[in-house]
């Protein structure tokens, strides 16, 4: 399988905070999960996939190329953040068809484009609101609308599920399901949320403390190891779970 | 509260002063050739200092926020000085520096400065650029550089980043910036007064106006300029506010809040 994301000893200090020797494989296709406390470094793992940041030690590369070495706009990265970042001065339909138009796709082509985006998506209704008049699970789907029209290689995602419901969450991740089938992208998404992990990952990261100390299939999450850490942060939050999968 | 009470009865009872002092004298000195004559100079220079704040205050802005580059933090010292300098010091530094041979070079190509308009639109400029850097400044340090972000990673170049999303994001604190100088720049007095002195009919604003005819004993002509100054004053301030309780950038912002 090709690699679609390949870093390597990667360690960035932000503040007090630190990521330190990461070592991640991720291939072409996958739906790849990171799962961590909150203040474990996810987030910043995700951004330093993007690109985000310009200065760490290590690499970080994208089908076989520096993430820093590309400029952002041509990294063909779709971002899903978890407040899901919407253009609050854009209407939905806007906000979908910004990278279009950024790409100069004349009107009709855009419009149609949008439009069949906001069926897959169920979000048809609301393309002439504000983000600010949209219920949560609408914005999410506005930014993953946002984000897939542009067929991107890979689709980046922080705590996508995080502000919603359950009953929204489940569908959603139907409808992240559909959308990787569809669109066939790398997807790589952070969480806290174990079942969610499991539910969605081929493969899962664990992050304790700024560092990537396990990468497991989905199905073998709950397997015991040697990291006591791990298994703290495991079994000591999740029994529940666990019985339930 | 007491302390805010008598801090709102003080400063009305400076603003009714003018008022009821410049307000009998206003009809007959509005129409004065004089008045006229300094209310059209004050209205050029301060809304052409205005613009040219605003074409070298944005881009500044703009690099301090959103660029780095080496000795920024100093850069951005040495702009924000003249905040801090009494505006007399600053007239009387650009004399020196127009009355030098540059100066006088520039008046043989015939740019004149030193007792000339174009000396009142530099005075309104230097005490104003550095205020409009420091609110654009802050305009732009507001909107989420995530959201650029994710404008970049939607294929968005940097300047395409800037106009689509970094501009709308700061649209109305840029336009409070611009009515706020441009009411900075029609009380401009200090360095104006340095580089330009106060000659009537020539270098005449309407802060000139209130000097020169509170020095030579006409009161009631001095409060009715000043009545002036204070009806353009309490109109752009109206303004500014009425924009931003129109659209309030926290209201538009807060479904954007990212971390």
């Amino acid at each position: 399988m090709n690699k679609m994301v390949e870093i390597k000893d990667f360690s960035i200090r932000l503040g007090n905070f630190e990521l330190k020797n990461i070592n991640l494989d991720i291939f072409d296709n996958e739906i790849f999960a990171v799962l961590g406390k909150t203040g474990s470094g996810k987030t910043v793992l995700l951004e330093s996939v993007a690109g985000f940041y310009r200065r760490f030690s290590g690499n970080v590369n994208i089908q076989g190329k520096s993430v820093v070495d590309v400029p952002l706009e041509k990294r063909k990265i779709g971002f899903v953040y978890q407040d899901f970042g919407l253009f609050p001065h854009m209407t939905v339909s806007d906000n979908i068809g910004y990278g279009l138009k950024i790409q100069k796709l004349d009107k009709q082509k855009r419009e149609k484009k949008v439009a069949e985006m906001a069926e897959i998506l169920s979000i048809g209704h609301v393309l002439n609101q504000y983000p600010g008049t949209l219920s949560g699970g609408e914005r999410q789907r506005t930014a993953l609308a946002r984000a897939l029209v542009l067929d991107p290689k890979m689709l980046l995602m922080d705590e996508p599920f995080s502000a919603l419901d359950p009953a929204t969450k489940q569908s959603m991740y139907k409808q992240i399901e559909t959308i990787h089938q569809i669109f066939g992208c790398t997807i790589l998404f952070v969480t806290h949320d174990f079942n969610e992990a499991q539910i969605m990952a081929d493969r899962i990261g664990i992050m304790v403390n700024g560092e990537l100390r396990g990468i497991r299939k989905s199905v073998n999450l709950f397997e015991s190891c040697q990291d006591e850490e791990i298994n703290n942060f495991l079994w000591g939050n999740s029994r529940g779970v666990k019985n339930a999968v | 509260m007491i302390t805010a009470v008598f801090v709102v009865g003080f400063t009305a009872v400076l603003i009714l002063t003018i008022i009821v002092k410049g307000f009998p004298y206003l009809g007959e000195t509005f129409f004065s050739e004089e008045v006229q004559f300094s209310i059209r100079m004050s209205l050029y220079t301060a809304s052409i200092s205005t613009c040219i704040c605003l074409f070298l205050g944005v881009p500044t802005a703009y690099a301090l926020t959103k660029t780095s580059f080496p000795f920024k933090k100093i850069c951005q010292i040495i702009i924000e000085l003249p905040l801090s300098m009494p505006y007399l010091v600053l007239g009387l530094s650009l004399l020196l520096i127009f009355s030098s041979d540059f100066g006088k070079a520039l008046k043989e190509m015939g740019i004149r400065v030193v007792f000339d308009k174009n000396g009142i639109i530099l005075a309104q400029t230097v005490v104003n650029l550095p205020y409009v850097v420091r609110f654009v400044r802050n305009a732009f340090e507001e909107v989420d550089e995530r959201l650029e972000f994710i404008s970049g990673s939607l294929g968005a170049s940097k300047w395409e980043r800037f106009i689509t999303i970094t501009l709308p994001l700061s649209k109305n604190a840029i336009i409070s910036t611009i009515i706020l100088t441009w009411s900075r720049g029609l009380g401009e007095f200090g360095a104006t007064l340095m580089l330009v002195g106060a000659t009537r009919m020539k270098t005449e604003t309407l802060t000139t106006s209130v000097y020169l005819n509170l020095a030579t004993g006409d009161t009631g002509a001095a409060m009715a300029s000043a009545t002036i100054i204070l009806i353009i004053s309490f109109t752009s301030l109206f303004i500014t506010n009425w924009l931003g309780r129109k659209n309030d950038p926290k209201s538009r912002m807060k479904d954007v809040t990212l971390r």
